[in-house]
């Protein structure tokens, strides 16, 4: 347990003691907040003109059910963090291989004998911690959803679930493809290809068999964490994250293997 | 005196490993004995590096097998990695680390417990003359004292066998004179198995030496007979050797 503590810490300080933490920190928060103000205002234009249709003035029940502050605001807003996510997570992630690589300080490590077990477990919590910073800094507006939208604690701990679940593991194909990577570019460019490839599949479904649209359904992020923005917490929501998670802490362990048989 | 105490400190038997077809190491076979200072000699693409990662146990070989104390380096890198001290080839750190802050973190990566730690740290500070540069960050440091860190951090848990990739790689000759000097200092303490393309280097600091050429061991022998006197270059260049 101390040489795993003794990796995150000074994977904290190395990931803190950078401009690039506090950037994707900031920017996560930034499109957020945009994003939010965003469909605000243009919630508040649709109930204008529902409202004010009727020549009496303002009339608030014209303005049909399927218009509120849930289905025209916070859910698209969700929508758009799972997206700001997959943008962000892969420009942490990239440096956790491929820069000890790069520096040569990879073998430093392992000469230690720490593991390489062990290093790829720090640098998934550290992913982790980073991912729930990341979360909270974004979740106040699903927050007031609480307050102004109508929404329940359970509904809202639901979204956080389903949120950083997502986070995580985005966070996880992000740490393989950086163990895999020959340079940190390439790791994000490839982190963010994989996410945005698993992100959803529906568009396959014009061009494949009904029993591999399912299947392509299955592996996908898309309706998995839908499915916690709804409110819904299944089993299967959450063992396709778990899954997702420990096969990519699998294949990462395994990048230490291959290096190891070498060329 | 136990088995194990017998046991060379280093044997390997066999040892080949191959790049695709180039072949980086074909069938050494040699031990590095208890207490001494061993150099392995050649030129640059000799397989030196090779070697010393494979008894690291950081690279598989193709063929044949490393022991440490008796350990196989193949099958249980941890146990080894937990008797060795490696310094790598040129200064490999995490430079936005403060020297201290570094040998913390590689003490505690090695799972000593926190005052066991913080004796070891000060311990290598000293004997590698850093604690003036303790709190400096390592890429603020010359090349000179950054290989002084690498050193140190071998030391931390104090183990029988240190190995040392190309000690004086890169250093200006002040830099080498420090570095060799600190070397010779730790002679008869404990092993140390050196790599170098030095000649002189080999023969001030080792008392045996094993010369590789072209992944081959050409000589094996103490370091006096082999390089004390007639062109020591000819057991270079007999096998082709940096080719």
């Amino acid at each position: 347990m101390r040489p795993l503590l003794a990796l995150c810490r000074k994977e904290l300080a190395s990931l803190f003691g950078t401009p690039a933490a506090y950037l994707v920190l900031t920017l996560v928060t930034l499109v957020s907040a945009l994003v939010f103000f965003d469909h605000l205002r243009l919630y508040n234009q649709i109930l204008f003109v529902y409202a004010t249709g009727t020549m009496g003035g303002f009339d608030s029940d014209a303005v049909p059910d399927h218009v509120n502050l849930w289905n025209n605001v916070f859910a698209p807003v969700l929508e758009n963090l799972g997206l700001t996510l997959m943008a962000a997570v892969p420009l942490v992630t990239m440096r956790a291989f491929a820069e000890e690589r790069a520096r040569g300080t990879e073998e430093l490590l392992l000469a230690t004998g720490i593991g390489p077990g062990r290093i790829v477990l720090g640098k998934f919590a550290v992913a982790f911690l980073f991912v729930a910073l990341m979360m909270v800094a974004s979740f106040v507006y699903p927050l007031t959803a609480v307050q102004q939208g109508g929404v329940g604690m359970e509904h809202l701990a639901a979204i956080f679930t389903g949120l950083l679940l997502h986070g995580i593991a985005l966070a996880s194909i992000g740490l393989v493809c950086s163990a895999f990577a020959a340079s940190q570019l390439v790791a994000a460019v490839a982190g963010w290809a994989t996410a945005f490839l698993l992100w959803d599949f529906g568009w396959a479904g014009a061009f494949v068999g009904e029993r591999t649209a399912a299947v392509l359904d299955a592996v996908a992020l898309h309706p998995h964490y839908g499915a916690f923005a709804e409110g819904v917490v299944s089993l299967a929501d959450l063992a396709y994250f778990a899954g997702v998670v420990l096969v990519s802490l699998a294949l990462a362990r395994l990048s230490f293997d291959l290096r190891r048989i070498g060329p | 005196m136990s088995a194990a105490a017998e046991l060379p400190e280093l044997s390997a038997r066999g040892l080949s490993r191959r790049f695709g077809a180039h072949a980086a190491l074909d069938g050494i076979d040699l031990e590095v004995p208890r207490g001494s200072t061993f150099a392995l000699l050649g030129a640059n693409g000799a397989g030196k590096t090779t070697f010393l990662r494979i008894a690291a146990g950081l690279l598989l070989p193709s063929a044949g097998e490393v022991r440490i104390a008796g350990i196989s380096a193949v099958e249980e890198p941890a146990r080894v990695q937990r008797r060795i001290g490696y310094v790598m080839e040129t200064s490999r750190l995490y430079p936005e680390l403060r020297v201290r802050g570094l040998l913390r973190f590689l003490a505690a990566a090695r799972g000593m417990p926190r005052g066991e730690r913080e004796a070891a740290v000060e311990r290598a500070l000293e004997r590698f003359g850093l604690g003036a540069v303790a709190r400096r960050p390592i890429g603020n440091l010359s090349k000179g004292f950054q290989q002084r860190v690498s050193l140190a951090q071998a030391f931390l848990h104090d183990p029988p066998l240190v190995i040392v990739d190309e000690p004086t790689g890169g250093l200006d000759p002040l830099q080498r004179q420090e570095v060799q000097e600190r070397l010779r200092a730790l002679r008869g303490e404990r092993t140390l198995l050196l790599s170098t393309h030095d000649l002189g280097e080999a023969r001030a600091l080792a008392d045996r030496v094993a010369v590789l050429s072209a992944g081959r061991l050409v000589a094996l022998g103490p370091a006096d007979e082999l390089l004390g006197h007639g062109d020591p270059l000819a057991l270079f260049r007999a096998a082709g050797g940096g080719a």
